[in-house]
């Protein structure tokens, strides 16, 4: 009977010194870099929108997770550069979810209208360091009138829910043209992933 | 042919023997045939050295002679014949070997230099030693016939080098290519031959000084040193060229040799190998050979190496016969199948066994034949063919059809989240647009506004006959609606199902025990019996009252038709009856109210059991109770006999108190029942067997023609048909479309049926309909409808038009017979009994949206709004689906079904009942809870909480959401540990302050109300303009310098040609800095005091007290200067006699104190610059942290007071002992932001000085300068010149240029934008103001900031008689609510007007509120006032308020309460820019924009250019004021109590500030300040009375006194304290020194609290 409590002490004080360290190591992600240009499209004068899509655990402690580039004509060469700065801080509590970019390439034409020109999406690189990264990017096809309309007219098919873009529905259905790549240098920086069995 | 032949014979006869008299001195060409002939052969031999060595001499002779006969045989062969190009070989080597030749050429020593060619190839010399011999020999020979040609042709030489050049161009490349080859094949004797050309080299070396040759050399190996052997070329090369010579011979050659190698099978590449070597000895036999015979032929021409011939033809049937031998065809016949398998097998077929074999892929037979035969050849050729003894193979993997269905019809069963849609290329302008912070910007939303009609129930050109007839219309709309939904008869009905089922229950249950559960379910019905009974008894009743009144309203109707004698509507009522069956109605009613009758005796028995059973309960407590009682009496009575001491406690215990006796309960009266029941029967329902009656109105009565009617009826008909009604559609409060114009009929129904369709971008917020009734052109608003935005779900063509009820409170009289609106009129002819009737009625409209073409919605997702990216997912909303929107969560809904017992019969609930229906049977199951993320849970590393309790995160966090406190944190920690918890004290002490007022702070705890409050406002404006600033336009992400216009560049052309003022100085622009790159310490106040006017000077004190002396504000009066004794002594240094004061200025700021060196005299000249360091709260030099630097600068002047405290006189003559004294005298406060905001602050300055400073007097100015006087004498006070800088110039913050929204229209918004750019382009430097932003954030236009406004009473009734100093009274009110800049509350942000209620709420407000308030009440007073909107000093741009009376403008400056002349110098107004009243905005346009210097002519559009002209009139703004302004008393005990508290801060705190003296307080001179203070305040702080100083004087006459009243307006404790410390009072250190205070707070109406502070310090006289 004598036993009983100080045991119990014993395992309690185990279970706070365990949260208190947890409690002070949390993982961390640094995402940081650029979107740097795109290359490959049809036309030049693109901009890309962009954005961040992680699961549930994830929080972002500072940085824009969405944003623009500006309209770049590029006067030489097929590269259209944004150097578009992406940074963000995140901490998680699961790795489920781990983040990823999805990116929306648009092509703005003479009259300043804007039409679609490329989904693409790719993962953040969970392997600390820099990484310079190639977005390979693809368009709705549409039906042949769509690509009448589009030739003439400019406009495009456009998928109507953009989460597709990330989530794998049954995308075999869609017809869809392989566009331009952009290129993105990230640089990952992990904190205190391996206290949770995480090697980096 | 011949002759060819002969040269050729005799020329390779002649290199046969050069050949071998050479032993390969030979060019390259040569060489490398040699060299192959080499490699075929032995590669072995080494005898080079021997023979080079011996060689050499003759070899080069012989060379020579042999080129000199080339060159002959050349020259005639090109003569003779056009030759087949010559053989390269001849001619290739000349050049290098020219070259040393050219160099020496007498000289002996080139024959020598030689050899290192021949030394080239030492693998060559295999041959046999006798071979050898003889070449030697033959050599020799030749040696001597070319000595002697050498010498007989040296003439010719110089012809033979051009020669050799030409040929060395022409023949280069072949030489280039070869070399290197040749070089690689004697690989092996490489080391060999190095070791030869080393001793050549040194050999050349030793006899030559040039080393340019052998280096050159020497490189050229290097760099050909590794080239890679060409094996395979060679050879083939090598093959070609003798097959030329002797094509039939080695065609018949290699044929043999094709024979033989064709048995040899499937070895080709050793074929090849073998023919390759047989080939080149083929070729080697026949050199030799013909060497053999023409060696020693030394006279040869071109013609000798030169053969032409025939074109090669092999003839087809030997080249077949050739191919035949070398090539393979297999054959094209099926192979038998006894060859393809192993002997004595027998072919297997595996289907005839049954198993399954594939289709193989097709394949024709012959290609099949050829090829088995031809695997058959190969060795293991069996093993590819199968059991079968075919070749084995894989089923056909080809499938038949496309795996991948075609697209174009599956388009419509496509999952939702898979389409896509053809969007057109949009313009990036509505792409930027807010309506979607939700993913999909690119959708057009189109909203359909439908406004099909209006019915007026009620309208001021009713007649009394239309007010009764809508009256009627509308009952009898009651009544229809009724009658649809028939409630009664449902609810009877229901009831009678209940009854039934109740009896059918009793009935199957009869005789036996019920079950509980069936009691239960009695129970229940019986509840519900009851209740549908009173249900359907309410009903009923409204029925029958609807009924009654509709009648009753069709008899007045007809009873007024009657006396009008005409008619104005067609309505006319008839009533059906419906006969009945008597009996059978009879029986029915019977039945029913026996049946009630019935349920109400068992309901009320049930009721009576109850209660009688609760009575039974309490009955048998209080029996035991008495019980208990009695028995307790008898113990007691026992007990008391016995033991009388405890007698008294017990019988208190246990009586306890006494129950009441229970009553019963009555019986319940069964008799009555039935009575009652059927007097209600009566009451509410139809008598059995009276028919049935059914009101039916209709519209076909007869209208009398106007020309029947009487004259007012035709007047008032007249006028309806004269109005028209239309409506516009506003929407998010822009007018976005308006209907045509209807006219009004006479029936007050308008038919519009218009649809708009609206695309919208913007995000619905509000869509109104306003009505506009007209006459004529003008039109006027009727009423206004707010239509709900609808549902993403109501969409165009299944939407219901709706009929949206409105009304108006206008009031409208007519003197016809229209019976106007909101007006009281009566029926009868004696006029009782009046009604008062709105305009009133209702709108048919009907908003949804839009369908697009493929009848897609155009309407946005209804999730919740800005939630990021909308699941497409989520749109499959099952219940969406069916209809019923955000009706989300199932099982409430099904709960509160259940609970509130839905009716499954009423119509009204079928949409429900069908939906809950759905959802039960399990088609669309709900589960409990879904989960987004399966097994987040487990594999989490960490739990919420423990990343919520995060400090870092959250300081992280919250410096990201910009939260004031941690928005400038640069650096956060990255360990846990390194940041404590206080970081987050401050914030979480705010966050709980919200909602606590610390009154502790703030004194007043109205104040402090006001402050949360504004602090609230302060963070919702800061939290939007936060979003407003990550708005960028493309100006503030691209600095782009403007391009020069024509008229620039002409102007600074011209600006060249000006002559050159070296005396007219430009002051230059100061370089700007942008506040990040600052940090503490880099900015610098710079404060340059100038000068000081009329400074009060010292008033002698007379050591008696009742000597009088004048009041410091008496000018007029002479100043009489008995002279001290105290004075004399500092008075020698004054020559003139005068009273004396040495002044210097002290300026403190941020708690850093600098001061002047003193002046001396009233009107001291100082000229200093102070240098002030600044810093930042926080180090955060951001342009928006400094503007909310609420720093001020204080400038204040002293008095320095020298007194002499050298006690001794005999010490007087060598010591200097005095002790410095000063006397505050002024002070001016300039608050930093202004400083920061203008960059520089220049001008004189009125010092701010105490109404009364004792021991000081204004002095006046005397004679000598009487021309200044003038002007002066009117201003009254003390002035400083001042110029105030940072250092360096700091780039102000950009106010937000946010768009705010507005509720202007939108015309009035263009006209002011364009007003005021006009304005400022003409007069860049003068404000222009037309809108403004009011505290909610809506631009709203100015003068409707203007109203008349009353003062408090109080004010008004101080100075009955005199309106100007009611004015001054009134003026000093408004500046006693403290001023707090806009800029400092809402850094960075903008300029926010509140009305003057809110003003007054707040009680702290900017300039311009203190002048709106201020403007408002003289106007009230009935003066002429206007805003004026400009720049003053020090404030930067401030509003002040300009009034008109007397023929004079006075000008108030609001903040301060004084006035100033329009004439007056040393008004702080610099410039007017416009001015303001209720209806019009007049802008300067005047040359001049001094106050002085202008007229205030409004009315002159040369110099005021007015905002409503008439081309654009005023459009009539209301006010957005409040009519009248309610003053709330003050409390004056409150003030008493605020009073005392501030006395006693002030008293701490000057103790606190004398912290190494003691303090000692004159209580006595306390008391008498305080009665003086009051006196100070009724007197406006201006006149004082002379009397109380004179009594101060007398009752402190043995003191000196040096002190004064400071006058601030009430805001709280701080400013007070700031403004005591800054006189510097407490710093008075005599030793025997004794202080004063006292304080004084004034209530004003509406809690404006006007505080003084009387302090002073005393000094006893000596």
């Amino acid at each position: 009977m004598q036993q009983a409590p100080s045991l119990q002490l014993h395992t309690t004080r185990e279970c706070l010194g365990l949260s208190h360290r947890t409690r002070t190591l949390m993982a961390e992600l640094h995402i940081i870099g650029q979107i740097i240009g795109a290359t490959g499209f049809p036309q030049n004068s693109l901009f890309c929108k962009w954005g961040v899509h992680t699961g549930g655990a994830w929080r972002l402690l500072a940085g824009l997770k969405e944003g623009q580039t500006q309209v770049d004509m590029p006067q030489t060469g097929d590269m259209a550069y944004w150097s578009h700065p992406i940074d963000l801080h995140y901490t998680t509590k699961g790795l489920q979810g781990w983040p990823k970019l999805h990116l929306q390439v648009w092509h703005q034409d003479s009259f300043g209208r804007c039409q679609l020109y490329g989904y693409g999406y790719i993962h953040v690189p969970s392997s600390p360091g820099q990484h310079r990264l190639q977005c390979a990017t693809w368009r709705p096809l549409g039906s042949w009138q769509d690509q009448l309309a589009e030739m003439f007219v400019g406009g495009g098919p456009q998928l109507r829910s953009p989460d597709l873009i990330y989530s794998g529905a049954d995308r075999y259905r869609l017809h869809t043209v392989g566009m331009g790549t952009v290129e993105l240098e990230l640089c990952v920086i992990l904190r205190h992933f391996d206290r949770y069995g995480v090697e980096s | 042919m011949s002759s060819p032949s002969d040269v050729r014979e005799k020329m390779r006869k002649k290199r046969r023997e050069l050949q071998e008299s050479l032993g390969r001195v030979r060019d390259d060409k040569q060489a490398l045939v040699a060299s192959d002939w080499d490699l075929s052969q032995d590669n072995g031999h080494t005898a080079v050295e021997m023979l080079a060595g011996g060689q050499e001499d003759p070899g080069e002779t012989l060379r020579r002679s042999m080129m000199a006969k080339r060159m002959k045989k050349k020259k005639k062969l090109l003569k003779e014949m056009p030759v087949e190009s010559p053989p390269d070989e001849e001619v290739t080597a000349v050049p290098e070997q020219d070259r040393p030749h050219d160099d020496d050429d007498d000289d002996v020593q080139p024959v020598r230099d030689l050899p290192p060619r021949p030394a080239m190839r030492p693998g060559s010399s295999q041959s046999e030693t006798t071979m050898r011999q003889r070449m030697t020999e033959k050599l020799r020979a030749a040696k001597s016939k070319a000595a002697s040609l050498l010498e007989q042709e040296s003439i010719i030489e110089p012809a033979s080098r051009l020669q050799s050049l030409r040929d060395r161009e022409t023949l280069t490349r072949f030489d280039r290519d070869t070399d290197p080859d040749l070089r690689a094949d004697e690989d092996s004797s490489f080391t060999a031959r190095l070791k030869f050309r080393d001793v050549a080299r040194r050999a050349t070396t030793d006899k030559r000084t040039e080393a340019g040759l052998p280096t050159a050399e020497e490189a050229y190996n290097f760099f050909t040193f590794n080239f890679d052997p060409e094996p395979q070329q060679q050879p083939r090369r090598k093959k070609r060229r003798p097959g030329r010579r002797e094509a039939e011979e080695e065609g018949e050659g290699e044929a043999g040799e094709g024979d033989g190698e064709d048995e040899e099978e499937g070895e080709e590449e050793r074929e090849c190998e073998g023919e390759e070597e047989s080939e080149a000895r083929d070729e080697d036999a026949p050199l030799v050979r013909d060497e053999d015979e023409d060696l020693f032929l030394i006279d040869q021409s071109a013609q000798d190496f030169l053969e032409v011939r025939r074109a090669e033809y092999v003839d087809y049937s030997r080249r077949l016969q050739r191919e035949r031998d070398t090539l393979f065809v297999p054959s094209m016949r099926t192979v038998p199948a006894s060859s393809k398998l192993a002997e004595n097998v027998r072919p297997r077929y595996l289907e005839e066994e049954g198993l399954y074999v594939g289709e193989r892929p097709h394949v024709g037979l012959t290609n099949q034949n050829i090829l088995e035969n031809r695997i058959l050849k190969q060795g293991e050729g069996r093993k590819w063919f199968g059991d079968d003894g075919r070749i084995m193979a894989l089923p056909d993997p080809i499938k038949e059809s496309s795996s991948r269905p075609p697209l174009f019809h599956l388009e419509d069963e496509l999952d939702p989240a898979l389409q896509t849609a053809y969007r057109k290329a949009l313009k990036s302008k509505h792409v930027n647009l807010y309506i979607s912070g939700m993913g999909d910007p690119q959708s057009d939303y189109q909203l359909d506004v439908d406004v099909s009609g209006l019915i007026f129930s009620h309208h001021p050109l009713f007649s009394r006959e239309h007010v009764l007839a809508a009256r009627l219309a509308q009952l009898y709309d009651q009544h229809l609606t009724r009658q649809h939904k028939s409630l009664t008869r449902l609810l009877t009905d229901k009831l009678n199902g209940l009854r039934n089922t109740i009896h059918n229950m009793l009935e199957l249950h009869r005789g036996e025990a019920l079950s509980q559960v069936t009691q239960q379910r009695m129970a229940e019905y019986k509840q519900e019996v009851r209740h549908t009974r009173q249900l359907r008894d309410v009903e009923q009743d409204k029925d029958r009252a609807l009924l009654k009144s509709i009648i009753r309203v069709w008899k007045e109707l007809k009873a007024l038709r009657d006396f009008q004698r005409f008619t104005n509507t067609p309505f006319k009522l008839f009533v059906r009856r419906e006969k009945v069956e008597r009996e059978q109605d009879e029986q029915e009613c019977e039945d029913d109210i026996m049946a009630e009758v019935e349920e109400l005796q068992a309901e009320m028995e049930e009721d009576y059991q109850k209660k009688m059973s609760e009575y039974r309960r309490q009955h048998e407590e209080w029996k035991s109770w008495k019980r208990k009682q009695k028995v307790l009496k008898k113990k007691q009575k026992k007990k008391r006999q016995q033991e009388e001491e405890e007698e008294d406690e017990e019988s208190e215990e246990e009586l306890g108190e006494e129950p009441e006796k229970p009553d019963p309960p009555e019986k319940p009266d069964s008799g009555s029942l039935e009575e009652q029941v059927r007097e209600k029967a009566a009451r509410i329902r139809r008598k059995p067997g009276e028919p049935v009656l059914i009101p039916e109105l209709t519209v076909s009565g007869p209208v009398t023609p106007n020309e029947q009617c009487p004259r007012a009826e035709f007047a008032r008909r007249e006028d309806v048909s004269k109005r028209a009604l239309f409506i516009k559609v506003l929407y998010n409060d822009k007018e976005v479309s308006r209907t045509d114009s209807r006219a009004l009929n006479m029936d007050f129904r308008v038919h519009f049926g218009q649809i708009f369709n609206l695309k919208i971008v913007n995000w619905p917020e509000s869509i109104k309909l306003q009505v506009f009734e007209g006459v004529g052109s003008s039109s006027t608003l009727l009423v206004e409808v707010c239509v709900p935005v609808p549902e993403s779900s109501v969409l165009t063509g299944s939407a219901p038009s709706e009929e949206m009820e409105f009304s108006s409170n206008q009031r409208v009289t007519f003197n016809h017979e229209g019976v106007g609106s909101g007006v009281p009129f009566s029926f009868e002819a004696d006029g009782t009994s009046t009604q008062t009737l709105l305009t009133s009625g209702k709108l048919s409209c009907c908003v949804s949206w839009a369908v697009g073409e493929d009848d897609v919605p155009l309407a946005p997702p209804s999730s919740q709004p800005g939630g990021g990216m909308y699941s497409g997912l989520g749109q499959m909303d099952a219940i969406a689906c069916i209809g019923a929107s955000s009706l989300n969560d199932m099982k409430k809904l099904g709960k509160w079904a259940a609970e509130s017992r839905l009716d499954p019969n009423d119509p009204n609930n079928t949409s429900i009942m069908q939906l809950l229906s759905v959802v039960s049977g399990g088609d669309v199951a709900v589960p409990e809870y879904f989960r987004l993320e399966q097994l987040q849970e487990e594999f989490n590393f960490l739990t919420d909480e423990e990343l919520q309790r995060s400090r870092r995160f959250r300081l992280l966090r919250l410096r990201s959401q910009e939260v004031a406190e941690f928005r400038h944190f640069k650096c956060v920690p990255s360990m846990e540990r390194e940041i404590s918890q206080k970081v987050f004290q401050d914030y979480e002490k705010r966050l709980k302050d919200g909602e606590i007022i610390d009154t502790k702070e703030h004194i007043d705890s109205h104040r402090a109300l006001v402050a949360k409050y504004l602090q609230k406002v302060r963070e919702s404006v800061i939290n939007r303009s936060l979003i407003a600033k990550h708005h960028f336009m493309l100006s503030d992400v691209v600095s782009e310098d403007e391009v020069p216009s024509i008229g620039v560049l002409g102007w600074n052309l011209f600006k060249l040609a000006e002559p050159k003022r070296p005396l007219k100085p430009h002051r230059k622009e100061r370089k700007k800095v942008t506040a990040q790159n600052l940090s503490d310490g880099d900015i610098k106040l710079l404060v340059n005091i100038i000068r000081g006017y009329d400074i009060p000077v010292r008033r002698l004190h007379t050591s008696k007290p009742p000597v009088s002396a004048k009041s410091g504000r008496s000018f007029t009066e002479p100043f009489a200067a008995p002279v001290l004794s105290q004075i004399n002594q500092q008075g020698s240094e004054w020559p003139f006699g005068q009273p004396l004061i040495r002044p210097f200025v002290e300026v403190s700021f941020q708690r850093s104190v600098l001061q002047t060196s003193a002046a001396e005299g009233p009107n001291p000249c100082w000229n200093e610059e102070i240098v002030l360091p600044f810093s930042a709260p926080n180090g955060d030099y951001s342009s928006t942290s400094l503007q909310s630097v609420r720093d001020e600068v204080f400038i204040n002047i002293f008095d320095e007071l020298l007194s002499d405290v050298v006690e001794d006189e005999r010490e007087r003559e060598n010591t200097i002992h005095t002790r410095i004294a000063r006397h505050w005298l002024g002070s001016i406060k300039i608050p930093f932001s202004t400083i920061y905001l203008q960059s520089r602050i220049d001008g004189t300055f009125k010092v701010s000085t105490p109404p009364v400073l004792l021991g000081y007097s204004k002095e006046r100015s005397l004679g000598s300068e009487g021309g200044y006087d003038t002007i002066r004498s009117l201003s009254e006070g003390t002035f400083l010149s001042l110029f105030i800088t940072i250092e360096p110039q700091l780039v102000p913050g950009d106010t937000v240029r946010e768009k705010f929204d507005s509720q202007e229209v939108e015309r009035l918004l263009i006209a002011s934008e364009v007003f005021e750019k006009e304005a400022s382009r003409q007069f860049p430097d003068r404000p222009c103001l037309s809108t403004v932003i009011d505290i909610n954030g809506k631009t709203v236009f100015v003068t409707r900031f203007i109203r008349p406004l009353n003062p408090p009473q109080e004010l008004l009734d101080a100075f009955p008689n005199s309106p100007q100093e009611t004015a001054e009274l009134v003026a000093r009110y408004v500046s006693l609510v403290p001023s707090l800049p806009d800029s400092v509350s809402f850094a960075g942000v903008c300029d926010l007007w509140s009305t003057c209620d809110q003003f007054l709420t707040l009680l702290a407000g900017d300039e311009e509120e203190h002048a709106v308030l201020l403007c408002n009440y003289f106007l009230s007073m009935g003066r002429r006032a206007w805003l004026i909107i400009g720049s003053a000093i020090p404030e930067g741009p401030t509003a002040y308020v300009l009034t008109y009376e007397q023929n004079r403008y006075l000008i108030w400056n609001p903040s301060t309460g004084q006035h100033y002349g329009q004439y007056d110098i040393f008004c702080p107004l610099q410039t007017i820019g416009c001015l303001i009243n209720s209806d019009n905005v007049w802008f300067n346009i005047q040359p001049y924009a001094a106050p002085v210097r202008m007229s205030f002519d409004v009315s002159k559009p040369k110099l005021w250019k007015p905002f409503f002209s008439r081309s654009f009139p005023d459009p009539g703004l209301s006010s957005v004021q409040p009519e009248a302004l309610v003053y709330r008393r003050t409390d004056k005990a409150a003030a008493v109590e605020l009073q005392d508290r501030i006395e006693k801060v002030l008293r701490e705190k000057i103790m606190d500030w004398r912290p190494r003296h003691p303090t000692r307080w004159n209580r006595y001179c306390i008391s008498t300040l305080r009665q003086f203070l009051p006196k100070l305040e009724l007197s406006g702080g201006r006149e004082v009375a002379e009397e109380h100083r004179l009594e101060l004087q007398s009752l402190l006459g043995e003191y000196t006194i040096s002190g004064f009243p400071l006058h601030l307006p009430f805001s709280e404790i701080r400013p007070i304290i700031e403004a005591v410390h800054s006189t510097g009072v407490h710093k008075a250190e005599a030793p025997n020194v004794e202080f004063a205070l006292a304080v004084h707070v004034h209530p004003y109406p509406g809690n404006v609290l006007s505080v003084w502070v009387y302090i002073a310090s005393l000094l006893t006289a000596q």
